[in-house]
């Protein structure tokens, strides 16, 4: 019993390290007001950006410009409160835009 | 004598003061509230008349005419981000302006289209234009969250309503409804501009208090 105890306890313990390093590593953006807050980013290689999207419509997270858009990755956020995330596992700049308003853009410097 | 002259003197003073404070708390439209609703009409209002004639020139190949009108329209849109950007902040004002120059594009596509009689592309004109009115909402509503997000889609709608009007009686050649037409669609601004007015006031009693 002892022994089921100590492995339960110890498997908690791993989930929640591992969580709180997930936490850890993660950046955050907003996008409030058909704005990405903050609009450039820098972070260590494989660092998880979370976009949340605080307007009442839907916007994308899309890489590349509106110009030249790559498609890397594509988070679409389809409403107020909705939030989409990638990580980042090659150093670099990345920008990234809305392809439904593409005034709306971005970068994320990767060290 | 001098116990007159005291009293004449202390009422005198009583008037003066009198009038000062008058001067200070009377009547006066020279409020900072009033500036924003006049300023939000004016601007939205004249967003109406140089769209107009810039639709009137394009679809009378007017092309001097139309870009003279088309340029003082982009002023017109530079002007209504700067006073959002004096309100909300320069990062409002700077997003906001390429959601309003949206618009006008979708409307540029929609007078090609009836003046090309492509009528897929003026419908797709339309229906970008009524998508659009959710983004304005949405924008307004996140600036203010007391402006319900569907009531300014709303209203937005029937402005992309009464322009659509416009256009089409300057393409079918009938002046007289075009004008009508105008005069509806500026009118119907000031029931965007008014409430706008009204809820950036109560959102900054601030920035407004005289």
């Amino acid at each position: 019993m002892k022994w089921i105890a100590f492995v339960v306890c110890a498997w908690l313990a791993i989930g929640v390290s591992a969580l709180v390093v997930g936490a850890a590593s993660d950046a955050a953006v907003t996008v409030q007001l058909f704005k990405f807050r903050p609009d450039r980013l820098e972070i260590a290689k494989g660092t998880r950006v979370v976009w949340t999207n605080q307007d009442d419509i839907t916007h994308t997270v899309t890489s590349g410009t509106p110009e030249k858009p790559e498609r890397a990755f594509d988070v679409r956020l389809t409403g107020k409160g909705t939030s989409g995330a990638h990580e980042f596992s090659r150093t670099g700049v990345f920008p990234f835009f809305c392809e439904r308003h593409p005034a709306m853009r971005g970068e994320v410097h990767v060290n | 004598m001098k116990r007159v002259i005291y009293t004449l003197a202390v009422l005198l003073m009583a008037l003066s003061a009198g009038t000062a404070a008058a001067a200070t708390h009377g009547p006066t439209s020279a409020t900072k509230a009033a500036e924003l609703r006049t300023g939000l009409n004016s601007l939205f209002r004249e967003h109406i008349f140089l769209a107009a004639a810039a639709t009137g020139a394009a679809l009378d190949g007017r092309e001097a005419e139309f870009k003279a009108a088309a340029a003082a329209l982009d002023g017109n849109s530079v002007d209504i981000a700067n006073a959002i950007g004096s309100v909300y902040g320069k990062d409002a004002g700077d997003a906001f302006l390429p959601l309003w120059r949206k618009h006008i594009g979708f409307v540029v596509d929609y007078t090609v289209g009836v003046a090309t009689k492509d009528s897929a592309k003026a419908d797709k004109a339309v229906s970008e234009l009524i998508q659009y009115t959710q983004d304005f909402g949405a924008f307004l509503s996140a600036a203010s969250p007391k402006l319900p997000k569907t009531v300014v889609a709303d209203l937005v709608k029937h402005h992309v309503v009464t322009l659509k009007a416009v256009i089409d009686a300057q393409a079918a050649k009938d002046p007289a409804r075009a004008y009508t037409a105008v005069r509806t669609a500026a009118a119907h601004m000031q029931m965007i501009a008014d409430p706008l007015a009204e809820t950036i006031v109560k959102q900054f009693p601030a920035k407004f208090a005289k």
